[in-house]
C-alpha cells in the first residue's frame, strides 16, 4: 500500500501532488484484502465446494465432477483465447456467435461427404476467418473492439442460422463427435483433457515466450510498446487469430457433445466467457491477467452452476446471480486498477 | 480603476519533494495592467499558474482577489472571477459556440434553459473578442484555432472574469494570428481586467505588457515597468548566475558520422539537417514547441515523416518505421516517461526487457534465468533503487525510473540514442548518475542525441548543440562557442 500511495503523490514532473490523496480511500483498503483477486476467487471456489458437498449428496462423485468440468470445456476452452484479448486490452462479443458458425458449416460440409476431417479443418478455418476479420479491424483499421466484435456476432448469428435455413444438421461422423462426447480412462471426458491440453498450450504461449510478453506489454501500455519496438499491431491482430483458434476448438467440442450443429450453439458463451476471465482477475483495461485465475473462474461459474441446479433452485435465479458475480469481479478490477493507474490518471500540466 | 490591486499575492511558498516551487512570492496583479512574467522552465511559472488558477493550494503565504481570499477550489475561483486561458484549447470541438461559451454557465429557470437570455449573454462575451459575426449554432471545432482560443476568453468573460491568466497562448497560434490576440488582450485591459501574460516568446512580452516580472528557482527576481527592460537584461535576468550542480564532461574521440538527415520534414518539424558522429553528445535546444521531441520521434520512425531521408552508417532508413530504425540502430527514449516510456503496472524486470525479447528467447521461450540475470545486473549497474526487481516499477521514483530506461536502451545495442529530456522530475543525485551514464555510452561509441528542459544541463554535456524555433534548426554551436544568452535568445526571438 505504502508504495501506492508513493505513484499517487508523484506527479510527471517528478513533483508531487497535493498530499490529499495519501490516506487509502475504503477502494483501496478493499482492493488490499484482496490483493490478488485470483487467490480470493480460489477461496471462494473451495468455499463453494465444501457447503455444497455438505448441502447435496450428489455432488462430490465423480460423475458430477465430470459433468462440471465436462460442461465448462466449451466456455473454458474459449476463455483462453479470450484472456489474451482481454489482456491487450481488447475484448471479443463474437466468441459465441463464431462458435455457431463454423460448427454449422463444418457440419454441412461434413454432410455432404467431406469426412471427420474435413470438417474439423472447415470448422476451424470459419473459426479463424472471423478471429481474423476482428483482428484487422481492430490492429488495422483501428476500430473498437467492442463494436467491431459485436457486429460480427450479429453477422456470424445471421449466417449460422442462414447456412440451413434454422435447422440444426445431424448424423455428424462418430470419429468427429467423439472429441465432444467421448470418454478414456474409466470415464474421463475427452474434452476435459483438450480443455486442459489447451490452457497448457496457452499458459505456455502466454507466459513463457516473447510473443507473451509482448501481449502483457501492448496492453500494459501501448504508446510505450510501440516505442520500446513491440509490434503492437501484429499483436494486436494475433490475439483475436488465438481467440478464433479457441473459438474452433470449442466448436468441434459443442458440436461433438451435442452430437449435432444447432443453429443457437453458442449462444451465450460470450457472457460467460468474459465473466470467468474477470472474475479470474484478469483487468478488463489491459496488461494484467493469468490463465490460472481464468481457469478458477470458469470453474467457479461451473461449480456454481452445477449446484444451484443441484439444490434446484429457480433458473432465473441462477442467471441473475451469474450477472451478480461479474458485477462484483468488475467492481474489483476498477477498484484496483485506479489504485495503480492513479499516477497516470491526475496529471499536472506540463510548464 | 487602474492601480488598483485585484490580486495580491503575499509570501506565497509551494515545496515539493526536493524542489522549492514558490519561494517567498509577492506580487500584485493591477486592474487595467498587463503583467507579463518571464522565466525558464522551472522558474515556478506553472506552479504560479496552478496556484492562481486554484489547482494547487501554496503550503503558506495568501492569495486574495479584491480583498478576498482566494478559495481552495478551481472552480469557486473561477466563480470568484479567476479564469485562465490555457495553452491548449480545452473547448468541447463537438458542441456549438452558444453551449461552448456557456459551457457550466447556463441560465435557467426552474431547470428549463432560457434560450434569449443565455444567447445575449453570448453575443455580449463574444463582442468582446470580435467574434459577434458568428453564426451561434455553428459547432466550435470548424473554427480556426485563434478563434478557438478567442472563443475560451469569451467564455472567461461570460463568467464575469476581472482577471484573465494568459499561460503561453500563442503557442499553438499560426504567426499572423498572434497580432489579433495582443489587440484582443489590449482591449481587454482597457476594459478594467487585470491580466497576467505568461510567454516563452520574448517580442510577445515586450510587444503587450506594462509591467515584466521575472522569475527563477521559484522566487521572483526583478519586476520593472516595461520601458525600464531591454531584451539582454531581461535574458541576463532569466538565467542563473552560476551553474547549480556539476555535470561529467570529457574530451572524447568522435568516430565516423553515423546518422544523417537530410531536410526532414515531419509534422512539427520543418526541413532538419542533422549530422551525429560516433560518440558525440548533441544537444537539441529549443523552447516547447520548438520541434525538439517531434524531430526525435521522427528520426526514430515513431512517427511519419513528410519528406526528406535519415542515413545511419551510410544506409537509407524506411520512414516511419520503428522496427526498420531499431534493426538500423537508433533508438528513443521517451519524454513522458509514465506515458511513453513505461508500463507503470509492470515489474522492474518486464520494464527491463521491455521489446528486447531477442536477449532471453531460446527457439521462442524465454529462459527465466537469464531474464532474471539481465535484469539484476542492469538495476546494479545503473544503481536503481528498489527492494526486488518484481516491484512495480509505478512505485519507483522517476529518477529510478529513468535510469530503467536508459538501461533499457542501452541493451538494445543501438548506434544512436536519443534521449528526451530524460533528467525531467528527476533530482539532482540521479541526474548525474544519469550524465555519468551517457558519458559512458559516448565513449564507447554511440552517438547521443539529447534534450533537456534546462539549457544549462544540455550546454553542460554536449559537444554541440542544434538549435531549434518553430519547427527549424536556427543554429549550430560547438562546445567552444556555448554562450547561454545567445543561445537562448536564438530560441526565444524570431
Amino acid at each position: 500500500m505504502a508504495q501506492s500511495v508513493n505513484i499517487s503523490t508523484r506527479g510527471k514532473d517528478g513533483a508531487a501532488l497535493p498530499p490529499d490523496r495519501e490516506r487509502p480511500s475504503a477502494g483501496q483498503l478493499l482492493g488490499g484484502l484482496f490483493g490478488s483477486t485470483t487467490s480470493a476467487i480460489a477461496v471462494i471456489l473451495v468455499v463453494i465446494c465444501i457447503l455444497l458437498s455438505l448441502l447435496s449428496d450428489s455432488f462430490l462423485t465423480a460423475n458430477n465432477i465430470y459433468a462440471i468440468l465436462s460442461q465448462s470445456s466449451v466456455v473454458g476452452i474459449t476463455a483462453v483465447g479470450g484472456t489474451f484479448v482481454v489482456i491487450t486490452g481488447g475484448i471479443d462479443l463474437s466468441v459465441g456467435a463464431a462458435i455457431g458458425l463454423a460448427g454449422m458449416i463444418g457440419a454441412l460440409f461434413m454432410q455432404a461427404g467431406f469426412g471427420a476431417v474435413g470438417g474439423t479443418i472447415l470448422t476451424m478455418l470459419v473459426a479463424m476467418a472471423v478471429g481474423a476479420i476482428n483482428g484487422i479491424s481492430v490492429a488495422g483499421i483501428k476500430l473498437a473492439p467492442f463494436i467491431v466484435t459485436l457486429a460480427t456476432m450479429g453477422m456470424a448469428q445471421g449466417l449460422t442460422l442462414e447456412a440451413n435455413g434454422g435447422q440444426s444438421v445431424y448424423s455428424l461422423p462418430a470419429v468427429f463427435t467423439y472429441f465432444g462426447s467421448g470418454t478414456v480412462l474409466g470415464g474421463i471426458p475427452i474434452s476435459v483433457i483438450v480443455t486442459v491440453i489447451v490452457f497448457a498450450a496457452g499458459g505456455l504461449l502466454l507466459t513463457k515466450t516473447a510473443f507473451g510478453k509482448s501481449v502483457f506489454a501492448v496492453g500494459g501500455n501501448r504508446e510505450a510498446a510501440r516505442l520500446a519496438g513491440i509490434r503492437v499491431n501484429l499483436v494486436t491482430f494475433l490475439v483475436y487469430v488465438i481467440a478464433g483458434i479457441c473459438v474452433g476448438i470449442a466448436s468441434v467440442i459443442i458440436v461433438g457433445r451435442v452430437g449435432a450443429a444447432t443453429p443457437t450453439g453458442g449462444v451465450g458463451v460470450e457472457l460467460r466467457v468474459i465473466a470467468a476471465i474477470v472474475i479470474g482477475g484478469t483487468s478488463l483495461f489491459g496488461g494484467k491477467g493469468s490463465l490460472w485465475g481464468t481457469l478458477v473462474g470458469v470453474l467457479l461459474i461451473g461449480v456454481i452452476n452445477n449446484g444451484l441446479t443441484l439444490l434446484n433452485v429457480d433458473p432465473f435465479l441462477v442467471q441473475f446471480m451469474q450477472s451478480a458475480l461479474i458485477f462484483v469481479a468488475v467492481l474489483f478490477d476498477a477498484v484496483n486498477t485506479r489504485r495503480i493507474t492513479r499516477g497516470r490518471l491526475k496529471m499536472p500540466r506540463k510548464s | 480603476m487602474s492601480g488598483y490591486a485585484l490580486v495580491e499575492l503575499s509570501q506565497v511558498s509551494k515545496r515539493y519533494p526536493g524542489v522549492i516551487a514558490l519561494n517567498d512570492v509577492t506580487l500584485t496583479l493591477e486592474a487595467s495592467t498587463i503583467t507579463a512574467l518571464a522565466g525558464e522552465n522551472g522558474a515556478g511559472k506553472s506552479t504560479l499558474i496552478k496556484v492562481l488558477s486554484g489547482a494547487v493550494v501554496p503550503d503558506s503565504g495568501e492569495v486574495r482577489v479584491d480583498g478576498r481570499s482566494l478559495p481552495p477550489d478551481p472552480g469557486e475561483v473561477i466563480r470568484s472571477g479567476v479564469s485562465t486561458i490555457y495553452q491548449e484549447l480545452t473547448d468541447v470541438p463537438a458542441m456549438s459556440i452558444l453551449d461552448n461559451v456557456l459551457l457550466a454557465r447556463q441560465s435557467s429557470r426552474c431547470g428549463v434553459l432560457e434560450g434569449q437570455a443565455n444567447r445575449d449573454l453570448a453575443r455580449a462575451a463574444l463582442e468582446r473578442v470580435g467574434l459577434q459575426h458568428l453564426d451561434l449554432a455553428r459547432s466550435a471545432g470548424s473554427l480556426t484555432p485563434a478563434q478557438r482560443q478567442l472563443l475560451e476568453i469569451a467564455r472567461c468573460l461570460a463568467r464575469n472574469a476581472r482577471v484573465l491568466i494568459f499561460d503561453e497562448p500563442t503557442s499553438s497560434l499560426p504567426e499572423g494570428d498572434v497580432e489579433t490576440l495582443l489587440d484582443i488582450i489590449r482591449q481587454l485591459r482597457r476594459e478594467g481586467l487585470a491580466i497576467l501574460y505568461v510567454s516563452h516568446h520574448l517580442d510577445e512580452l515586450f510587444a503587450i505588457s506594462d509591467t515584466i516580472v521575472v522569475m527563477r528557482d521559484g522566487a521572483v527576481v526583478a519586476r520593472k515597468p516595461t520601458a525600464d527592460w531591454d531584451q539582454p537584461a531581461l535574458v541576463k535576468a532569466m538565467l542563473a548566475k552560476d551553474l547549480k550542480h556539476a555535470y561529467p564532461w570529457s574530451e572524447r574521440n568522435l568516430g565516423e558520422v553515423v546518422l544523417e538527415t537530410r531536410d526532414l520534414s515531419a509534422p512539427g518539424v520543418r526541413s532538419a539537417n542533422i549530422v551525429a558522429r560516433s560518440g558525440e553528445i548533441l544537444g537539441l535546444v529549443g523552447l516547447d514547441g520548438a520541434g525538439r521531441t517531434e524531430l526525435m520521434k521522427a528520426m526514430a520512425g515513431a512517427t511519419k515523416p513528410t519528406a526528406g531521408s535519415i542515413t545511419v552508417n551510410g544506409r537509407s532508413l524506411r520512414l516511419g518505421n520503428i522496427t526498420d530504425a531499431r534493426q538500423h540502430g537508433i533508438v528513443y527514449a521517451p519524454e513522458d516517461r509514465k506515458r511513453e516510456g513505461l508500463i507503470l503496472s509492470a515489474s522492474i524486470r518486464d520494464n527491463v526487457v521491455l521489446g528486447l525479447y531477442a536477449l532471453i528467447t531460446r527457439m521462442g521461450l524465454i529462459l527465466s534465468g537469464r531474464l532474471t540475470a539481465l535484469a539484476e545486473d542492469n538495476v546494479r549497474k545503473y544503481g536503481v533503487k528498489a527492494d526486488s526487481i518484481r516491484q512495480p516499477i509505478g512505485t519507483l521514483s522517476g529518477g529510478n525510473q529513468q535510469k530503467v530506461i536508459l538501461a533499457r536502451v542501452a541493451l538494445t545495442g543501438a548506434r544512436v540514442i536519443m534521449l528526451d529530456d530524460p533528467t525531467r522530475g528527476v533530482d539532482v543525485g540521479a541526474k548525474s548518475s544519469i550524465y555519468e551514464h551517457v558519458m559512458d555510452l559516448a565513449r564507447r561509441g554511440v552517438a547521443i542525441l539529447l534534450t533537456s528542459s534546462d539549457t544549462d544541463e544540455v550546454l553542460a554535456t554536449c559537444d554541440r548543440v542544434y538549435v531549434l524555433r518553430g519547427g527549424r534548426i536556427v543554429g549550430e554551436v560547438n562546445r567552444a562557442a556555448f554562450d547561454r544568452e545567445s543561445i537562448l535568445t536564438s530560441a526565444s526571438l524570431g
